[in-house]
């Protein structure tokens, strides 16, 4: 079984997203929008040993790649928690252009060799084959993590979700035959919907894999209710689960926040930082700190 | 579950209708439709049975991996074969109003993507139709009415904590088209539904009619192109009504400054005002009430939000469908986005575009 970091650093404050203010979000984007801020950032959190991250393949992110690739030794014991695909670059496309065409745009951007080689066993798309067109878009969304090192890929929870209420097993199954086999990780999925997932993912069969979701004391952002998230981290758990968004987004003191998630037995959490006394202060409160 | 105590009484009719199943049909699976039949997937009552498209990718893959759903290539046929409680119409929206016939021939709950119509006559026909069908629920997915930042508004606005309404502003933006278009597909065509307008600025000025019904006149509307070749990008317009309340909207779907689509709404009133966004509502009043302090109030998201039972792409997402579900088994359920709203909505989005001097 997979053994999570206690402490990941996650990426949306980096990005603009902040779910409680546009405003906080804006003035995040626009310090952020210098890619030499968040490299920054990194080596902040390296210095105080952080040396897990989560990151979205966003279209920033593959320059953000380059630089760990290129600066790798300056981050020993790095890991990465890539988060795939970048949902509004899709959302987008398909708000505009419809859903086969979106699938085309981003293929076409492949070259055939790249494409075919990635595929290997011919492209989902001309087959009408969701199942090998979802194997293979994760391919193009991976390739921009090459050569680093990384535990698990989450499948972001906007794809996650609609997957799970669309009861497509057989997609599930192979997604985690793909990142078990062709990357050699446990296969991971965000979704906004612990408990509902944890149940589909054993219906599917699926031993081997990671769940990371919003756990926090206001029950924000975590369906159907706080309740059923108690229930469900009471029980038996059969996947290692990463907390995100324990704050929920500044809503709940820091202590209590950690506390909750704590005493429910979760021991990974994901958060967002941008400053060093921010990530000091959430190192202090689960205990990790490497101050003397 | 728990079972009931022993002294449970026989049930009523009424609690009869609580527990009956319902049995609901898609007609287009593309963007939306497949959103809807996720956010079905597990519904305690409402089951989808069958769908209708043409070919793709989805509908080959719910042939696959949903032998459940029986798939259909003609809608008509759909309705003729299948015993159903309600449809769902999620096509382009110049293909709604011979659907919605057809579907209230049938006396079928009907739930139907927005722009209603095309054309407020059709709108206003069909709500009429639909408003002498007893036993049966319709709805127009205007969503943005289920988000919980806006139904706060909607409250704040209808309890009259801001007195007599002065003005108001309301802008939506985001980044859907952001590149010179070849005008083909539906999006690309008004005639098919496509252009900001529709797509895009009626969930603004559909919110904007729920909180202050419709408005006498609209003027110095403008429908500007940005990158579209055959359709607006832009759209602005101000709204007059008759007790003297006036108010702006600005709808811009090519700004890429916005990551995703955003919608703020200032309303200013004689005791105050409130401006929302999906982040959240500030308050400003005037004077202390019982609700809230004199100067600035805040209430943030994670304070105005109800956890919604499955989660998809936004709690408004399932609110909507929920609340449709509820409709189909009860029809006298509360219904917050009906067809006669649609219409309203239709009506004004003609407005504009007259106003603009544009054909529709």
């Amino acid at each position: 079984m997979i053994q999570l970091d206690p402490l990941i650093l996650g990426d949306n404050q980096f990005f603009g997203i902040n779910h409680m203010s546009q405003e906080k979000g804006q003035q995040l984007a626009e310090r952020f929008s210098d890619l030499n801020n968040i490299y920054r950032a990194y080596h902040t959190a390296q210095d105080l040993g952080i040396r897990a991250f989560m990151l979205n393949s966003n279209e920033k992110a593959a320059e953000i790649c380059d630089y760990l690739r290129a600066h790798k030794s300056q981050f020993p014991g790095m890991v990465l928690y890539p988060s795939i695909p970048y949902p509004h670059k899709y959302a987008n496309q398909v708000a505009e252009k419809g859903i086969a065409a979106t699938i085309q745009n981003v293929l076409s951007g492949q070259s055939a060799m790249g494409l075919l080689g990635m595929a290997g066993q011919g492209l989902g798309l001309l087959t009408g084959d969701l199942t090998k067109l979802m194997t293979l878009l994760v391919d193009v969304e991976m390739k921009m993590f090459k050569g680093l090192d990384f535990k698990t890929i989450y499948l972001q929870n906007v794809i996650t979700d609609l997957l799970l209420g669309l009861e497509f097993k057989e997609i599930f199954i192979e997604y985690a035959r793909h990142l078990e086999r062709n990357y050699k990780v446990t296969p991971g999925f965000l979704t906004l919907n612990i408990p509902k997932l944890s149940a589909f993912l054993q219906e599917c069969g699926i031993q081997n894999a990671t769940i990371c979701g919003s756990v926090n004391k206001s029950g924000y952002t975590m369906s159907p209710d706080a309740a059923s998230y108690e229930t469900y981290f009471k029980g038996p758990q059969p996947y290692p689960i990463m907390a995100m968004s324990i704050f929920a987004s500044g809503a709940i003191p820091p202590r209590e926040a950690v506390a909750y998630v704590q005493n429910l037995g979760i021991k990974s959490i994901v958060f967002g930082a941008s400053s060093r006394i921010h990530m000091l202060e959430t190192m202090d409160l689960i205990q990790m700190s490497n101050r003397a | 579950m728990t079972a009931p105590p022993p002294s449970t009484p026989t049930p009523q009719p009424a609690q009869e209708v609580a527990r009956k199943t319902v049995k609901a049909a898609i007609i287009g699976v593309g963007r939306m439709g497949l959103t809807h039949l996720s956010i079905l997937g597990g519904h305690p009552f409402l089951k989808v049975t069958a769908a209708a498209d043409g070919k793709s990718l989805i509908t080959t893959a719910i042939s696959k991996y949903r032998t459940d759903i029986k798939l259909y290539d003609d809608y008509k046929k759909m309705l003729q074969e299948q015993d159903l409680d309600a449809v769902l119409i999620a096509t382009p929206p110049h293909l709604h109003a011979p659907m919605i016939d057809a579907a209230l021939d049938r006396n079928l709950s009907i739930f139907v993507e927005k722009p209603f119509t095309l054309d407020a006559d059709i709108a206003r026909r069909l709500a009429q139709r639909a408003a002498t069908q007893k036993g049966a629920f319709h709805q127009v997915g205007y969503v943005a009415r289920f988000g919980d930042s806006y139904l706060k508004v909607k409250s704040l606005v209808d309890q009259g904590i801001l007195g007599r309404l002065i003005s108001f502003q309301m802008e939506f933006q985001g980044c859907t088209v952001l590149k010179k278009e070849n005008g083909e597909g539906w999006r690309g065509d008004r005639k098919t539904g496509g252009g900001c307008l529709h797509e895009f600025g009626s969930h603004g000025v559909d919110m904007l009619l729920n909180l202050f019904g419709k408005p006498s006149r609209v003027v110095g509307s403008s429908l500007p192109s940005i990158y579209s070749l055959h359709v607006e990008d832009m759209v602005t317009s101000t709204f007059l009504y008759d007790n003297n309340l006036v108010g702006t909207i600005y709808v811009n779907w090519s700004d890429p400054s916005y990551r995703k689509p955003m919608m703020r709404v200032n309303i200013l009133g004689e005791n105050g005002r409130i401006q929302a966004d999906l982040y959240g509502i500030k308050i400003y009043m005037n004077k202390d009430n019982p609700h809230y302090k004199k100067g600035w109030n805040t209430l943030t998201l994670p304070e105005l939000t109800e956890p919604v039972p499955f989660y998809v792409r936004g709690n408004e997402f399932t609110r909507q469908l929920y609340a449709f579900a509820e409709g189909v088994r009860n029809p006298s359920a509360i219904n917050r986005s009906s067809f006669a709203d649609g219409a309203d909505t239709q009506e004004v989005l003609d407005m504009i575009f007259a106003d603009a001097g544009m054909e529709k």
